[in-house]
Parts: structure tokens; C-alpha cells; sequence
């Protein structure tokens, strides 16, 4: 049976560990990558989140990072195999290219999604469970209270720095 | 009810609770992650209701182009104006 | 698409043009339009106008930097 809610969890556990990792990983929470998302931060921390955390959802709003990278692989996966998620990085990498980002956390992002999803689809999963689980792990992180998620965030970027 | 038609009724409902979400709040600037997550949801659905590989290049003209609107309007709003 | 689902993507075309008008400040303004913009892709998609879609996809954002554009220029 495809896409039953058991599978969906899974998935949405999968994709916000894998673009939590890279988003830390690349230090997307340091600073603003550009005054929008520094405006973001600075408005969330006002309303009660931290600054870390704030800048770190500004910066996955105003280009397109390691969270975009994991949805356009599921969805090239879901569309055409391997091949697709490829060129959903090639993507990326333009669509940052346009934003004025270097660009390395969405193209990576996107390589190791495209394989962890492909290994997914092998074992009996669907890659539509996918792109569900990005969805709601990008609502966990975006759209249920900006105040607790800056503050998870900032406590992972605080661990990451040592 | 198979696969897909839950996964696309997944998003159509957070598509439209993150639209609440954007009405009811009342900062700007805390307006565009909602925005995010609704342009997120959309670029899915796009893709499960058309399985093509044009369905990738579209929703992923779609998401940079959105992406490109928030990025502009965040940061016209953090003083583009005042400090040029 | 069922009808469901074309009620959900209806009503946030709906909701969005209904922000747009009641909000006060520019920015909410075009923050709402985006919504509008949102509610349209699912309708374009399942009628299989993916050229349609990318065209369109790429014309809205731009025209909001144009608006931008004005909006930076009158405030100086």
C-alpha cells in the first residue's frame, strides 16, 4: 500500500533531519545572507524567538537553500528517477545563482536527497512521500510558531559551534 | 482513495492554512515564511498532479521565482529607500 | 483533481483577493497577490499548461520588482 500516514512520517522525519543537517552544516544560522534576511531575523527575535534561529528561517525565505533543494529532488525522483533530481540541482544551483548565493547548501541538499530518496523508493516507499514529508516538515519549521522554532534552531546552531 | 490523492490533499490543506495564517497575521516581515511554506505546498502539488519531467522545471521556476519576490520585498522593507 | 481540492485551491484565490483589498499597508498588499498568484499553479498544472505555468510563474515575481522598483523611487 503507497502512501499510508505511517509512511508520510517517516518521510517528514527523514527530510527535516537531512535539510536541518546541511542547513547547520553550511552555518546558514551565523548571520543574514542579505538584509531581507536579516530584517526577518531581527522581526522574529522582537516577537520573542532568537536571533540565530530567526536568521537562519530568513535565510531558507529569501533563497533557495538545502529545504528547497530536498523538495525539487523528491519531486524530480517522483517525475523520472535519478535523472530528474539531477536536474533539480541543476536548478538550484541557477535559482541561487539568481538570488546572489553561492549556492553550495541547495545544490548539496539536493545530491544527497536525491540519493537518500532513491534508497527510500527501493524499500517500498514512494517518492510522492516525500515530497508530502517536505511539506510538512518545512510547516514544522515555518508555520506553526516562529518563537519556539528560532529557539530550537538556535539551541542546534549553539551545539554545532561547540 | 489512493497514494497520491492523499498526498495531494495533504498539501492543499496546508496550502490553505498557511493562506490563513498569512491573513491573520499582523507583522510583515513575519508574513513571508508563511508565504514560504504556501509556495513549498503549491510546487508539490504541481508536481504530483503532473508526473513530466517539464512539471520539474516548472515548479522549480515557480519556487525561485517566489523565493525572488519574498527576497525583494524583505529587503525593500528593511530600508532600501531610507539608506540609498 | 477532485473537487475537493479545486474548493481548497478555490477559496485561497479568493481569500488572497480578499486580503488584498482589506490591507492597509503597500507590503501586505503584495504579500496578498502572491497568494492570489498561489491559488492559480493548480488549476494551470491539471490542465496540463505546464509552458502556461512557467511563463507565468516568472511573470509575477517580475512585475512585483517593477512595482518595487516604483515604490523605492517615490520614497526618495
Amino acid at each position: 500500500m503507497p502512501a499510508d500516514p505511517l509512511h508520510i512520517l517517516i518521510a517528514a522525519l527523514v527530510c527535516w533531519l537531512n535539510f536541518v543537517t546541511i542547513d547547520i552544516l553550511f552555518k546558514l544560522p551565523e548571520q543574514g545572507g542579505v538584509s531581507g534576511a536579516e530584517e526577518i531575523g531581527r522581526h522574529i527575535e522582537k516577537g520573542g524567538g532568537a536571533l540565530h534561529g530567526g536568521y537562519m528561517m530568513g535565510n531558507i525565505v529569501s533563497s533557495p537553500d538545502a529545504s528547497a533543494g530536498t523538495l525539487l529532488a523528491s519531486c524530480g525522483v517522483y517525475a523520472t528517477g535519478i535523472p530528474g533530481g539531477l536536474l533539480a540541482a541543476l536548478l538550484v544551483y541557477i535559482g541561487n545563482r539568481i538570488c546572489h548565493d553561492p549556492g553550495y547548501a541547495g545544490t548539496t541538499g539536493c545530491i544527497t536527497a536525491t540519493f537518500i530518496v532513491y534508497g527510500f523508493t527501493l524499500i517500498g516507499f514512494s517518492a510522492a512521500d516525500f515530497i508530502v514529508g517536505m511539506v510538512i516538515a518545512i510547516l514544522t519549521i515555518q508555520g506553526i510558531s516562529h518563537m519556539h522554532a528560532s529557539r530550537l534552531l538556535s539551541t542546534l546552531w549553539r551545539w554545532r559551534e561547540g | 482513495m489512493n497514494g497520491t490523492e492523499i498526498a495531494l490533499a495533504v498539501c492543499g490543506i496546508i496550502a490553505l492554512y498557511a493562506a490563513f495564517r498569512v491573513m491573520l497575521e499582523k507583522d510583515t516581515m513575519k508574513k513571508l515564511p508563511f508565504l514560504n511554506v504556501i509556495s513549498f505546498a503549491i510546487s508539490g502539488s504541481i508536481v504530483l498532479l503532473v508526473p513530466h519531467p517539464l512539471a520539474i522545471v516548472a515548479a522549480a521556476a515557480y519556487f525561485v521565482g517566489s523565493t525572488l519576490e519574498s527576497n525583494a520585498i524583505a529587503s525593500t522593507f528593511a530600508g532600501g529607500p531610507r539608506n540609498e | 483533481m477532485n473537487e475537493i481540492l479545486m474548493l481548497m485551491f478555490g477559496a485561497m484565490v479568493i481569500l488572497g483577493t480578499l486580503a488584498t483589498v482589506i490591507s492597509r499597508d503597500l507590503f501586505d498588499k503584495l504579500i496578498s497577490l502572491g497568494i492570489i498568484v498561489a491559488g492559480i499553479m493548480p488549476f494551470l498544472a491539471d490542465r496540463g499548461l505546464l509552458d502556461v505555468l512557467t511563463a507565468t510563474a516568472l511573470i509575477a515575481p517580475l512585475s512585483t520588482l517593477f512595482i518595487l522598483m516604483a515604490v523605492r523611487r517615490k520614497a526618495d
